[in-house]
């Protein structure tokens, strides 16, 4: 036999038992040539092209699934940041364009389409003005619209009137939605340094670099990992950080293809492999107990931080000897919402944003799922994004915040958002005020790192 | 098969005299689309990295040791015009595990089908059985 027996049972383990899949194959389609001067042409050849490459991707996801016995957890679709194509359009002209844009996603069969954003680390153009005032809108009057601001880079520093104007986007979507737990805020991202291929919702875009179309996968499995992990038992931390590389390897390598042979179905290129460890609120699937197998109490512990850099590093070694074309975000996320694991740290007050901010310097999101009282100020938000932007532009890597500043909630309250987007207890934030600092306006210049010319 | 532009303008064209007083732009637009995604190209068997088509997919079935287990799962192979190539178990007290490299170039029927007609008797005999593409396996244990 070509293969070992134990091989193809640790196969079939991943996936039956261990909740191995495939978290997203995200197509990503440019808007570059969809402009026109008359606005109901631009929605019209915006929602022909995302039904003329996106009509049959679930449909060849599945062929994918049932070929391979493994399941593809979501299908969904970036554009081109919203901003670029139609930075000439008006605030309504854009929140027209969300609906064409939903629609579009409803028609297709996605449940996410991600990419309504813009890019305004060094500064404004007019329609990005413009988008950030019709985004709370957007959000509130569709379903699967996802958005995203860019608000710093280490080459360009951190647009703090961004960071404050975004941090007022924030309360205004809070706001709208109250009615369902302030879901608008659960589908908005602020970031810094920004990847342009990332294939997770809600920070999805096809940035102007990629081509066309592209097919991006993101693969995940902390399942697994965790199964590694507990079988090591009391190993010394190298022998945990081989055992988790080996098992990286084998689900990114599974993932790559998924993900090749999705996109020759659809006969376009193969773009990158996100290797990233994404958890759901489903047993089993928890970036929390990972971090508690490997030997913290909880996570919220002293060494939490420092266990999560061991697994965020081992699962980038192994992504990077699996696959030549990774990209994305590759690396631990820490959704709250999307983690039992945390959740329950939160309530037993073991975690607090503090730790959390401290974690996001050596993983790959940020704060993520995250529900502050509803009365926090919008400046207070701006210092928890200013903070967040700060970390990412120092150690150059990507730093995000999805703050949900939950209308009507304090302490002690949770958000309930049932399926993927999970539930968040309401965390605390300190009540001490940021106002002097971040309405300064200006920018944080560009650190010294950046001059790699 | 590719249709041009111009091509598609011709058929479109053909599509709204044929149909007359009855042809309105949504029924003209139903009607050639899915008369194009009728010609379309069926898809490929992907090729593998070192160009070679390869057609192979692992069964893996465990469960309950009971008589005619196995011989099931051969028969149905066999009626549907499957190659073995290689045939691995282990029977353990009450427990058996049945690993089989199958061929399916000559397979009546395609990997999904096989895989449907395969539950049918596990879920009769119950017990597990699985059929995934060789290339997975491949692509994960193997540098």
């Amino acid at each position: 036999m070509n293969y070992e027996f134990d091989e193809i049972l640790d196969t079939i383990k991943m996936t039956e038992i261990e909740h191995f899949d495939i978290r997203t194959v995200t197509l990503g389609i440019s808007l570059r040539d969809c402009v026109d001067r008359n606005l109901e042409v631009s929605k019209q050849k915006v929602y022909d092209k995302i039904i003329k490459y996106g009509k049959n991707h679930v449909k060849f996801a599945k062929e994918v699934e049932d070929r391979y016995g493994i399941s593809i957890a979501n299908k969904r679709i970036s554009i081109t940041p919203i901003s670029i194509p139609f930075d000439s359009f008006n605030r309504y002209e854009f929140i027209e364009m969300a609906k064409t844009l939903d629609k579009a996603a409803e028609d297709v069969g996605v449940d996410y389409l991600a990419g309504f954003s813009a890019l305004v680390q060094k500064g404004f153009t007019k329609g990005e003005r413009e988008l950030i005032e019709a985004i709370p809108f957007a959000l509130a009057e569709t379903k699967r619209i996802c958005s995203s601001i860019n608000v710093g880079s280490t080459k360009a520093g951190i647009n703090m009137d961004a960071v404050l104007k975004v941090a007022e986007l924030i309360k205004k979507t809070a706001e709208l939605t109250k009615d369902q737990d302030s879901i608008g805020c659960a589908k908005f991202v602020v970031f810094t340094n920004v990847p342009e291929d990332n294939p997770f919702v809600a920070g999805a875009f096809h940035g102007v670099t990629e081509p066309e179309v592209v097919l991006n996968v993101g693969i995940s499995g902390p399942g697994v990992v965790l199964d590694a992990i507990k079988s090591v038992g009391g190993a010394d931390l190298q022998t945990l950080s081989e055992v988790i590389k080996k098992t990286i390897f084998k689900i990114t390598r599974a993932g790559e293809l998924i993900g090749r042979e999705v996109a020759a179905k659809h006969g376009i290129p193969f773009g990158i492999v996100d290797i990233s460890l994404a958890p759901t609120p489903a047993e089993g699937d928890s970036i929390g107990d990972i971090l508690k197998a490997m030997g913290v109490e909880d996570v919220g512990a002293h060494g939490t931080t420092a266990a999560l850099a061991m697994l965020n590093d081992a699962v980038k070694k192994a992504g990077l000897m699996a696959s030549s074309s990774v990209g994305g975000l590759s690396g631990a996320f820490i959704p709250v919402s999307e983690d039992q694991g945390m959740i329950d740290a939160v309530k037993r007050g073991n975690l607090s944003i503090e730790k959390l901010e401290a974690m996001t310097s050596v993983c790959s999101v940020g704060l993520d799922m995250i529900a502050v009282p509803g009365d926090t100020p919008a400046s207070t938000l701006a210092g928890i994004i200013a903070d967040e932007a700060a970390i990412g532009l120092i150690n150059d890597k990507t730093t995000a915040v999805r703050v949900i500043p939950a209308y009507g909630k304090k302490v002690g309250d949770v958000v309930d958002y049932g399926g993927l987007l999970g539930l968040a207890p309401v965390m605390a934030v300190r009540e001490i005020s940021s106002a002097n600092f971040v309405n300064r306006g200006g920018k944080i210049p560009a650190p010294t790192r950046s001059l790699t010319n | 098969m590719k249709i041009s532009e111009e091509e598609l303008r011709k058929i479109t064209l053909t599509a709204i005299n044929e149909l007359g007083d009855k042809a309105s732009p949504e029924l003209v637009r139903n009607i050639v689309s899915s008369a194009v995604d009728k010609l379309g190209a069926e898809t490929e068997l992907p090729k593998t990295e070192n160009s070679v088509i390869v057609d192979r997919a692992i069964l893996t079935s465990f469960g309950l040791n009971r008589p005619g287990v196995i011989a099931r799962i051969s028969n149905l192979l066999a009626d549907a015009g499957c190659d073995l190539r290689d045939v691995s178990q282990k029977i353990m007290d009450d427990f058996y595990t049945l690993i089989m490299i199958v061929d399916l170039a000559s397979s009546k029927y395609q990997l999904k089908e096989l895989s449907e007609r395969l539950e049918k008797v596990a879920s009769e005999m119950n017990v597990k059985i699985f059929l995934q593409h060789e290339n997975l396996f491949r692509q994960m244990h193997r540098i």
